[in-house]
């Protein structure tokens, strides 16, 4: 008998996060292709809201396992269920998104059942009768292509597919029981925290002039701060830049930092990481200055310059510069 | 509190990055290979909280003799103790196999690994690691508290500048975020004196790991090779004033 694909929903404060929807289109090609249906998993605590939402997401069902245990559950109890749920159901494939939640729970479900995650995923497909991912090697130069013989959980990266068109038929739900007296209680999520806001708002700008670890050293950083100053833009970074201390934490673009879409992103020595590009990649015109030709940001760029930014970013400052005091 | 830090070794400064006459490996020109960035930063927490608290920092490093390098770095920075297990292996399944029967032999609290490796770019390997031994865990972690002898609060990142505050008993797994401590600079001198540091080493036979199970399954590497662009960029070229000139007015355009 055909076995189903199996979609993990991400939500989050009552709302299904846009991944859910993109993970539908893959497993729903998937499930055509393998002859099986597509099955959506959704666990948490109070799910009214977000059974309702995933009712037209274009499932053929839903799967809810709805229990207080799972309100305060950490990635150790979630991970068992998930895992206790897939045992029942033996889904061929299991796909989640590679967002924070993915990352921490493919590798405990994959284990757990015994089986290969693939991880950070920019497609699936059917290739030669055989299903197959591409993911990323070396800070992203490089894609494999691998070709799944068994069961495996695949994390996709957000924006590898576009969203689902919503079905007019309802996905029936079912409700799932779980064992939640064994479930392990030795981690706990204590709190939710947000994020006080910081001096400077980079959500808000038209502009944004980012800079990565092509860099290169912090004294170079004014040579970039210049022209966003000069573009009437504001200053962001990707995370390394953050984490050696040389821009604060509210410049971080990306996904533990800010998401934007401004109607400029001009990305400086950026390769491209999706946890970068799940900041910024829906911005209006993104501009890519790297001097590696192959590097993931030319993937979602607009507009790209193969070279050294310390030539571009000053030539490039000279000639705002110059166009403005003509203006004025 | 004793703490076992899981290091991998990558390639350092990686020139002439180019796919295998197999067309399904990589190959390279590094000679160097250095301790994963993002491991490095669960070392530095491993070394902060032995500071406050005591015990132990062992480093546990998967690899080739080539890895003892990373090793003797690890020494270097102030670990008390060096495990390498002679296995090489991109597959997580196996190094988290393998980690994990290595750990079954080491003495530890807390175990803190970094969030992904610069080569594979796969995440997998604390959190599948922590599965096997049935520890509690958290991944993205930004920040340690020790509670008491038995437990310690995490604070791990959820995206979007959002944060969960957990409660783990020990002993627990923490995949450990970049930037969670300053890296500390390492004195060439006490790189050196480092090397007369003993390494224990172990195979994977001497862990009790059969080979059989060592072997990749369930998949076949078709190919590697540089990104397919679906969504093909504009590539300027020219003078750096010609492509400025070029970039501002489509810049002005834009806005
Ligand atoms: C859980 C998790 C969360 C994360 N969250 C984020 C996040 O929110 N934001 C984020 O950005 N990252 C995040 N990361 C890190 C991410 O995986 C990447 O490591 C990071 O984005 C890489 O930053 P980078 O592109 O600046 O550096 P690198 O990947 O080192 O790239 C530097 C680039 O600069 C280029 N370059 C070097 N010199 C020059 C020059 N002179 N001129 C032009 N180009 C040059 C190089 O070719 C290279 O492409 C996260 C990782 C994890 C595991």
């Amino acid at each position: 008998m055909a076995r189903a694909v199996l979609v993990l929903v991400e939500h989050a404060g009552g709302k299904v996060d846009s991944v859910t929807s993109q993970l539908l289109t893959a497993g729903r090609q998937l499930a055509t292709q393998l002859n099986g249906g597509l099955v959506a998993l959704v666990i948490g605590h109070q799910l009214d809201g977000v059974v309702g939402a995933l009712k037209i997401s274009g499932a053929d069902k839903i799967l809810r396992v709805d229990d207080p245990a799972l309100a305060s559950a950490a990635g150790e109890a979630q991970g068992q269920v998930i895992a206790q749920v897939a045992r029942q159901i033996e889904p061929r494939f299991l796909l989640i998104g590679y967002s924070l939640v993915g990352m921490e729970l493919t590798p405990a479900i994959a284990t757990l059942l015994g089986i290969n995650a693939f991880t950070n995923c920019v497609n699936v497909e059917m290739r030669d009768g055989a299903v197959t991912v591409t993911r990323p090697l070396f800070d992203g130069t490089q894609h494999a292509h691998i070709a799944l013989d068994e069961s495996a959980v695949i994390a996709l990266q957000k924006g590898s597919f576009a969203p689902l068109e919503p079905s007019t038929k309802e996905a029936a739900v079912e409700t799932v029981a779980i064992d939640s007296m064994n479930l392990p209680s030795r981690s706990q999520v204590l709190a939710i925290i947000e994020e006080p806001a910081g001096d400077v708002d980079i959500g808000k700008a038209e502009i944004i002039v980012s800079i990565g670890r092509g860099i290169g050293n912090e004294d170079k950083i004014p040579i970039v701060a210049e022209l966003a100053d000069a573009l009437g833009g504001v200053l962001a970074c990707s995370r390394p830049v953050v984490d050696v201390g040389w821009l604060p934490r509210e410049r971080q673009v990306g996904a533990s930092g800010k998401t934007v879409t401004p109607k400029v992103y001009l990305a400086c020595g950026i390769s491209g990481a999706i946890q970068h590009l799940t900041g910024m990649r829906d911005s209006h015109r993104i501009i890519a200055i790297n001097k590696d030709p192959n590097a993931p940001i030319f993937g979602v760029a607009h507009i790209g310059v193969v070279g050294d930014l310390f030539e571009i970013v000053p030539a490039l400052t000279k000639a705002a510069k110059e166009a403005k005091s003509l203006r004025d | 509190m004793n703490i076992a830090v899981c290091c991998k070794s990558v390639p350092g400064l990686v020139t002439d990055l180019k796919v295998g006459s197999d067309g399904k490996s990589l190959q390279y020109q590094s000679q160097l290979l250095a301790i994963n960035e993002c491991d490095e930063y669960a070392l530095e927490e491993a070394l902060v909280l032995k500071k406050a608290h005591g015990g132990q920092v062992t480093v546990i490093s998967m690899g080739g003799i080539k890895s003892q390098d990373v090793l003797y770095y690890a020494l270097a920075k102030g670990a008390d103790k060096a495990v390498r297990v002679d296995c090489d292996s991109h597959d997580p399944r196996i190094a988290s196999t393998v980690l994990a029967a290595a750990l079954k032999k080491l003495e530890f609290d807390l175990v803190l690994t970094g969030t992904q490796s610069r080569d594979t770019l796969g995440g997998q390997v604390g959190v599948a690691a922590a599965s096997l031994l049935g520890l509690p865990f958290a991944y993205a972690v930004v920040g340690i508290e020790v509670r008491d002898e038995k437990t310690i609060i995490a604070r791990k990142e959820l995206g979007g500048g959002r944060y969960a505050d957990l409660e783990l008993q020990l002993p627990a797994l923490l995949c450990v975020q970049t930037g969670i401590e300053p890296l500390t600079f390492v004195p060439p001198a006490r790189r050196i004196r480092a090397r007369q540091q003993p390494v224990r080493s172990f195979s994977v036979g001497e862990l009790g790991l059969q080979t059989e199970p060592l072997a990749p399954k369930g998949y076949r590497i078709l190919s590697v090779r540089p990104p397919e662009r679906l969504h093909q960029a504009e590539l300027l070229q020219g003078s750096a004033q010609e492509i400025a000139a070029a970039l501002l007015t489509k810049i002005r355009e834009s806005v």
